[in-house]
């Protein structure tokens, strides 16, 4: 096909326009997520399983499959042909899992695989690391290969997917910008390790969904407070703590493999909050509100603190 | 004198131009795909910087310059066999320069030639021995004005990051159309990061670097191939080579009727009708465009042992003797440079690069700018004095450089940043962090932040936490750990100039 001047120009207008347009456009188009909105996290029925913990042998996913099972099955959280997003910890190229800055790879391919057995339309695993580029990131963690043998797929953040969200009921972060299809996921499952930081102490579950806002460091003022506003607004459908190994100090990026504790651990329950309390005692803490974050997500009543009172079940495997 | 007529079309006739203009198209293809796909499309970085080893200008003022061989310089031997076999071969069918160039051949310009001077042909001869002294002086500045090095710091500093911008402008607005989303979404993970940078590219002067370029375009205007003919430093080295031609173009007065159709297509002018359509072979591409035209298989291109002749234009005494006093002044006037009295504070160079022999080391490719996958070498604009301009710097607030990252040193096809192992580049020493208390949010407001310390990618960590003042914790650098990669000067969310910045090492340490 032989393009002239002028009908390049013309298709170049239109383009042009189209591309103007289309922000008009969208306003009338039908909402985003295909039918589907995100659900809150479905509570255990009384006298069952309120958090899970798996233990021992030398197979993250048998310790992901029976934490999950103890919690009913991954049918319990991911509804058939849902979107599905997957959060690990990923925050740094360069390191190998072995060195616990990242989540253990087999645990996040173990979660794709149960949301893929349950029927899930599509599993996508996200993360933003801020030490190096992305594609280093889950390349080094071993979790880009993990993935893609479990049949999920990597989501590279792209800058355009960003999109600006008011947090009405949030009380220190009324407003930031988070990734779109995080926010637009049917379900979305949280899977963080825990690891030494020094500003929060520990960062587990709750500070792991801090990787979905885009301008991360600004967030540290009133790190705690900010944290619950955030949890409170995007709240996991399921959280699995990989506590296959956890880092006690130079975190969150590590690189010291003295300052790994191999513990063969793996808790899981639809409550972020008791998730992270109950992971405090990895690391030996008695009291966990002093995490604080833990203790204002206990009192703004977003989960669970007080993990002695609730229902664990623990489980050994191999 | 009456044209002939024209011959009926022939495939035949068109044989040359149609050779030619496929080969350029594959060696600009090669050049374009190794610029892109050495980034992070696992060809071996090695590789990006293939076409500057069949340099010879490159290899040989680098060679004067650092006066040690660098692995891989021999392969610029290619392109001076090539030159000795066939002349300007390179210039005509492979030059990405001359390539793009040749795309932008005025119209104005269609078989006819201008009047230009012959003597401006020795402009360019001018510039070869300025570069060659003051490269034997250790200054390789003037490397500023090879073909391949405005090439690659044209695409990589201007065409690149312009296009990123409005590509992905144009992503953003038909992203917004959740009919188009899943699509766009698609697209932009074939565009990122295989061919475009995954976040948005941000350079230091692009639009120089751009203007500059165009202005190499534009002269075009003057005469096809304007750069080629009076300019090109390249050019001159392989145009005084290819006076040793073997196979060079001369005309057959058997055959010939001086109709003059050659001599007004040859795209650098050198078939002089009043000459009896002879041609100059250091000034002929070897383009066959004659060959093409002739109505009467007019030329031939018989083996010669004996070198062609000199010419007006021709660098004498004189013009070498003029050039060298300008590189000596030159470079002696660069010297004199006051930035080079005292360490400039946020002069910060590559890993492993030392400031001493970087500027006769580095022939200002920008190999580097184009590899940093995490954006933050940049061509010095006036960060490390005019000797050296466009010579890398990192910008730790556009940029950091990335703990387990060492593609600079890989790429750098003259080692000015030397080719260090992951392990060792790791140990070297870029500078070095302080925090500035007074505008650090956790010292001077009792801010909750330490995001420097938690963002260190140091096993050990080169950032501790002082609790004495602050209960939340304050930054303290601990400078025996420190490597000065930037990432907590990127990283510090203190607006403008950050709370925590990597100061050079001191020229002791270099």
């Amino acid at each position: 096909m032989k393009l002239t001047r002028r009908e390049f120009l013309r298709w170049t207008v239109l383009g042009a326009g189209a591309s103007m347009g289309a922000p008009v456009l969208s306003g009338c188009a039908p909402a985003a997520s295909g039918g589907m909105t995100r659900l809150p996290p479905p509570a255990p029925a009384a006298g069952s399983t309120y958090l899970a913990v798996a233990r021992g042998g030398d197979d993250p996913e048998a310790l992901v499959r029976r934490a999950v099972a103890a919690l009913g099955g991954m049918e319990r959280f991911v509804p058939k042909g849902a979107n599905v997003v997957v959060k690990p910890n990923v925050c740094t190229a360069g390191r190998a899992y072995e060195y616990a800055a990242t989540t253990n790879p087999c645990v996040v391919g173990a979660v794709v695989k149960l949301a893929r057995e349950a029927g899930a339309a599509r599993v996508r695993v996200f993360d933003n690391p801020f030490g190096g580029t992305a594609e280093d990131a889950f390349a080094s963690s071993g979790i880009a290969a993990q993935v893609a043998a479990a049949g999920g797929e990597v989501e590279y953040p792209a800058a355009m997917k960003f999109v600006s969200v008011d947090l009405p009921a949030g009380e220190t972060l009324k407003s930031t910008v988070v990734y779109g299809d995080v926010h637009d996921a049917d379900v979305l499952i949280n899977v963080p390790l825990p690891k030494h930081h020094s500003l929060a102490q520990l960062t587990i579950g709750m500070k792991n969904m801090l990787g979905v806002i885009r301008d991360r460091p600004i967030m540290h003022a009133a790190l705690n407070q900010k944290l619950v506003d955030l949890n409170q607004f995007l709240v996991p459908t399921l959280t699995i703590v990989d506590a296959v190994r956890i880092l006690t100090a130079n975190g969150p990026t590590g690189g010291n493999l003295q300052d790994v504790r191999k513990l063969d651990t793996v808790i899981a329950t639809h409550d972020t909050v008791a998730a992270d309390a109950y992971a405090t005692t990895l690391f030996g803490w008695e009291d966990p509100e002093k995490l604080l974050y833990v203790k204002y997500g206990a009192q703004r009543g977003i989960g669970r603190s007080d993990w002695k009172h609730l229902q664990i079940e623990e489980i050994a495997v191999g | 004198m009456a044209d002939e007529p024209r011959k009926p079309f022939q495939w035949k006739d068109r044989y040359w131009r149609v050779a030619r203009s496929a080969v350029q198209a594959v060696a600009l293809a090669l050049f374009l795909f190794l610029f892109l796909r050495t980034v992070r499309g696992g060809v071996p970085p090695q590789a990006g910087s293939l076409f500057l080893h069949l340099d010879p200008l490159a290899m040989l003022a680098g060679l004067l310059a650092s006066k040690a061989y660098v692995r891989g310089m021999a392969l610029a031997l290619l392109t001076v066999l090539l030159t000795i076999l066939l002349g300007r071969v390179w210039c005509g069918w492979i030059c990405p320069l001359g390539t793009t160039l040749d795309l932008f051949h005025p119209r104005r310009w269609k078989n006819k030639q201008p009047s230009i001077p012959e003597a401006a042909r020795g402009i360019k001869h001018f510039l070869l021995t300025a570069i060659l002294t003051s490269a034997l002086l250790g200054s390789l500045w003037l490397m500023l004005l090879d073909p391949l090095t405005i090439m690659i710091r044209t695409l990589t500093e201007a065409v690149y990051p312009a296009l990123d911008r409005i590509v992905f402008a144009v992503e953003e607005a038909l992203y917004s159309v959740s009919a188009l989303r899943d699509s766009i979404s698609g697209l932009d993970r074939i565009l990122r990061p295989a061919l475009l940078p995954a976040d948005p590219a941000f350079t230091a002067g692009g639009v120089l670097i751009a203007a500059f370029f165009i202005g190499v375009v534009a002269l075009n205007a003057l005469a096809p191939r304007f750069w080629c003919r009076y300019l090109c430093p390249l050019g001159s080295l392989l145009g005084l080579t290819g006076k040793l031609a073997i196979f060079r173009r001369e005309v057959n007065p058997a055959t010939c009727t001086n109709c003059g159709a050659c001599a007004r297509v040859c795209p650098t002018g050198t078939i002089r009708p009043d000459k009896a359509d002879a041609s100059d072979p250091a000034e002929c591409i070897m383009c066959l465009d004659c060959v093409t035209v002739c109505p009467r298989s007019g030329q031939t291109f018989p083996a010669h042992l004996r070198p062609a002749g000199w010419n007006s234009y021709d660098p004498g005494r004189r013009q070498a003797l003029a050039a060298i006093g300008a590189a000596v002044g030159g470079v002696a006037l660069l010297r004199t440079d006051q930035y080079l009295r005292r360490d400039l504070p946020h002069l910060l160079r590559p890993p492993g690069a030392k400031e001493n022999d970087l500027l006769s080391k580095c022939i200002r490719c920008g190999e580097c700018v184009r590899i940093c996958p995490t954006g933050v070498l940049h061509p010095a604009v006036g960060e490390a004095g005019v000797e050296g301009f466009w010579t890398p710097v990192l910008i730790a607030r556009a940029g950091f450089c990335q703990y387990s990252c060492n593609a600079c040193g890989q790429v750098c096809p003259v080692e000015a940043i030397p080719p260090l192992p992951l392990e060792e580049k790791q140990q070297q020493v870029l500078g070095a962090a302080y925090v500035d208390r007074n505008r650090c949010i956790a010292w001077s407001d009792h801010q909750e932040c330490l995001v420097c310390e938690e963002m260190c990618p140091l096993p050990e960590k080169a950032i501790t936490v002082d609790y004495s003042e602050f209960s939340g914790g304050a930054p303290v650098v601990d400078r025996t750990n420190c490597i000065g990669c930037g990432t907590c000067e990127y990283k510090c969310p203190v607006n403008g100039e950050a709370a925590i910045r990597v100061y050079a090492p001191g020229r002791d340490s270099v």
